[in-house]
């Protein structure tokens, strides 16, 4: 660093970048060293680690030279967590009272039931979204966020709704209602958030997808079936055997297709007063990063099999009992050593699975995307007056608890 | 030291170092200040001739930063007051000046304590699955109201006839010999009339109670049988359960475990409960003891009937030789079935009683799902 020493002092940044700058070994370690430790303390490790991966993500961002800074911390998190256990306990019995009371009359009757905890695990996403907002800073403000969570919910719901009826066609409406609803109760200081984005647009650019979805759906599942009982059809198999070969190839470079769509439309949309963010996100930007994670998975499954393998042949040579009788349903169960190995194989392959995906589809994702990102009209920003509050970690606890994750 | 650093304002400067420049946000706003800093008792933050701030070297923290950049925050400041730093000689004499700096990084210890409070955790919970659950649930068994049992047992019966195809078989000469011999097992085995007994017509051999005092037979299981005394020793087995509430107590502790696991991972939806606890209920697998005791039941009331238990026995190892593979058997989960049959054939006692049933009831009996069709 005393090169530095001799250079200009600030070097004048670049107007409107938006950059990244974290070291991509750096943020492998953290994520190792994460998912070691998740291991060895029973998964109690992931509020440190999430509150790692954000500050490390946070700081390395660059806008116009000055880096975000992530000031939650990872107590908030447990403490969050602790009290939406002690809050869903009450709720969970209740429910569960409930569904008795419901299946009485008809049984799987209380199925619907579940609509209940996806208004629950929305309400939990706005709060969570909260939290996270008002732990963001950048130079010396922070974000913070109004609106109420069961008013999110409730507009969720009924656009989820909406894009259920429509098989889909809706829901490039529903997020932009969405967002509008996030961005319109998002401050940066006294600066107020808005969404420009539109459902229209991000209709424009991803309907395809939806056509080769609905395409591949009907011809898999619809006309499969059909050709079974009505011979005539049967030259349409050729056309659905095509499509069961061409879907899976097709997946990951859709769903990467997709997620690029989003994000630059998404990015394109956001505004405080009158600064603005535009993304010029191509859409084959993030395909390799898929194809990279399933290249791992694969290799990762590979190992996991040649594990379980050399562990059954290991007990086998100890044991002096047949290969064949370790994998029978007996054998496993009787088998205390096999399955032991079995759950420590288990474990570490999730945990690799992990660390890939929070490389390639966190890390990698989220600097590809802000890469292609600028920012006009920043000097709306340069004179904010700090406002709100922090705001508990209760929804990140909700959002655990649920298992539910959104932006 | 460096020299020359300092853009414009030199006139601050003190004897006791350089003015040295930085950027600095003083929490309220977001603009920027260009200032110099001035390494006194204090650090003092000036801007054109004016003193921002005062920053106590013991009171000044790190904060996250990118490489190449040091961020600082201040204990007695504004919470996101910030001073940042580009320039490495200035953050390098600012860093041996500041002995608190990294006060607030969780260092080596700190992991360790997180691990050491995890691992806690984790045997705590353990411990609670293995003593606590399966006390609580001994405990607050008997506290479950038997209507509260009932409703549970009208879930899982809508369940069972669903997953199971509801046909109940109705044949009525079989239906009154299987009346009278449940009855026969009921009085014997002292309960209420309160029981509701049905066949059902699927192939599976098995017969499971259900909460509030409902008991199935299977068809599949009554192929096999050969005579009264082997299904009068399963329906006394399942009987057993309805008595010591096996159902009841397996609910809360099943519940309860899959919670408690559900709260080390993550999951306190209560979803996986939810599906744990519910299939309990269907699949009616009970814990070794329970079925001892289950076993222990039958076999007294076999003896108060007069007849031996030892027919049950051979009716499993029947069963059990050509299906041994069958999770939703009410022989998964049981002790193995030669101990089983060893148990009651050693209870083997000439038969003392009438039959159960008379030869012409026991082929009404096995034939009860055959007119239905």
């Amino acid at each position: 660093m005393n090169q530095m020493s001799s250079v200009p002092l600030h070097p004048p940044p670049v107007p409107g970048l938006v950059s990244f700058s974290g070291d991509r070994g750096e943020f492998r370690g953290l994520v190792i060293r994460g998912a070691g430790l998740e291991l060895v303390t029973f998964g109690f490790y992931r509020f440190w680690l999430a509150t790692d991966i954000r500050r490390h993500l946070w700081s390395n961002t660059l806008i116009d030279g000055h880096a975000a800074e992530y000031t939650g911390r990872a107590k908030e998190l447990l403490f969050g967590f602790l009290f939406a256990i002690a809050i869903l306990l009450p709720i969970y019995l209740a429910y569960f009272m409930v569904g008795v009371e419901v299946e009485r009359a008809k049984a799987f009757a209380s199925l619907p039931l579940f609509l209940f905890f996806y208004l629950f695990g929305q309400f939990a996403i706005y709060r969570a979204r909260r939290y996270r907002l008002t732990r963001t800073v950048w130079c010396g403000v922070r974000f913070w966020m109004s609106g109420s969570g069961l008013a999110y919910a409730g507009r969720a719901a009924l656009w989820g709704v909406l894009a259920l009826i429509t098989l889909g066609l809706a829901l490039p409406w529903r997020e932009a209602a969405l967002e509008r609803y996030k961005m319109r109760h998002t401050y940066y200081g006294d600066l107020q958030g808005s969404f420009a984005g539109t459902g229209w647009e991000f209709f424009k650019r991803g309907w395809g997808l939806w056509l080769f979805f609905m395409t591949s759906f009907i011809v898999l599942f619809v006309i499969t079936p059909l050709t079974k009982y009505f011979p005539a059809l049967k030259p349409l198999s050729i056309i659905v055997g095509l499509f069961a070969f061409l879907v899976p190839l097709a997946a990951p470079f859709l769903y990467a297709m997709f997620k690029a769509i989003e994000w630059r439309w998404w990015l394109s949309g956001i505004r405080f007063g009158d600064v603005r963010l535009e993304s010029a996100l191509s859409e084959s930007a993030l395909m390799s990063l898929y194809w990279k994670v399933i290249g791992w998975f694969l290799l990762i499954s590979v190992l996991f099999s040649a594990y379980l393998f050399a562990c059954a042949a290991l007990i086998a040579g100890i044991n002096h009992t047949p290969m064949t009788k370790l994998f029978t349903q007996s054998g496993l169960q009787g088998g205390i050593p096999m399955l032991v190995a079995l759950v420590i194989g288990y474990l570490a392959l999730i945990l690799a699975m992990n660390v890939v995906m929070r490389v390639y589809l966190l890390r990698d994702v989220w600097a590809r995307v802000i890469a292609s990102t600028t920012v006009y009209r920043l000097e709306a920003a340069a004179n904010v007056a700090a406002k709100g509050e922090l705001a508990n970690a209760l929804g990140e606890g909700f959002a655990d608890g649920l298992d539910v994750a959104g932006f | 030291m460096v020299s020359g650093m300092d853009s414009g304002s030199e006139n601050i400067s003190e004897p006791s170092g350089p003015g040295m420049s930085a950027i600095y946000f003083d929490g309220t706003s977001s603009r920027r200040h260009a200032v110099t800093l001035a390494f006194k008792d204090q650090l003092d933050i000036n801007a054109d001739q004016n003193r921002l701030a005062t920053w106590s070297y013991t009171d000044i923290r790190r904060a996250d930063s990118p490489s190449g950049t040091l961020r600082l925050s201040c204990l007695t400041a504004p919470a996101l007051a910030r001073l940042e730093i580009r320039d490495a000689a200035v953050a390098a004499e600012l860093t041996a000046r500041c002995s608190e700096l990294d006060a607030n990084l969780p260092g080596r210890r700190g992991v360790a304590a997180i691990v050491g409070w995890s691992l806690a955790a984790a045997i705590s919970i353990v411990a609670m699955v293995w003593f606590g659950v399966p006390l609580a649930a001994e405990r607050l068994t008997p506290l479950v109201p038997p209507a509260l049992e009932r409703r549970l047992g009208d879930v899982a019966e809508g369940q069972v006839r669903i997953l199971f195809g509801n046909k109940t078989c109705t044949n009525a000469p079989g239906r009154a010999a299987f009346n009278k011999l449940v009855n026969e097992i009921r009085e014997a085995a002292g309960m209420d009339g309160a029981i509701q007994t049905a066949v059902l017509s699927t192939p599976i051999p098995n017969a499971f109670a259900l909460p509030g005092g409902k008991v199935y037979l299977f068809d599949g299981l009554l192929a096999k049988a050969e005579n009264p005394d082997e299904i009068a020793g399963v329906l006394a087995h399942e009987l057993g359960h309805l008595k010591h509430r096996d159902n009841t107590r397996n609910l809360i502790y099943n519940g309860g475990t899959s919670f408690l696991i559900g709260l080390l991972f993550g999951d306190v939806t209560g979803s996986g409960a939810l599906i744990f606890a519910s299939r309990s209920l269907v699949t009616a697998s009970y814990s070794r003891e329970a079925e001892q005791n289950a076993d222990t039941f039958s076999i007294d009331v076999m003896h108060r009937l007069g007849r031996s238990p030892k027919a049950m026995g051979e009716l499993l190892f029947r069963v059990t030789g050509k299906q041994v593979d069958n999770s939703l058997s009410v022989l998964s989960n049981h002790p193995l079935t030669e101990e089983r049959l060893k148990r009651m054939s050693d209870e083997d006692r000439p038969p003392s009683g009438p039959p159960l049933l008379t030869a012409a009831e026991w082929a009404s009996l096995k034939a009860i799902c055959t007119s239905g069709k």
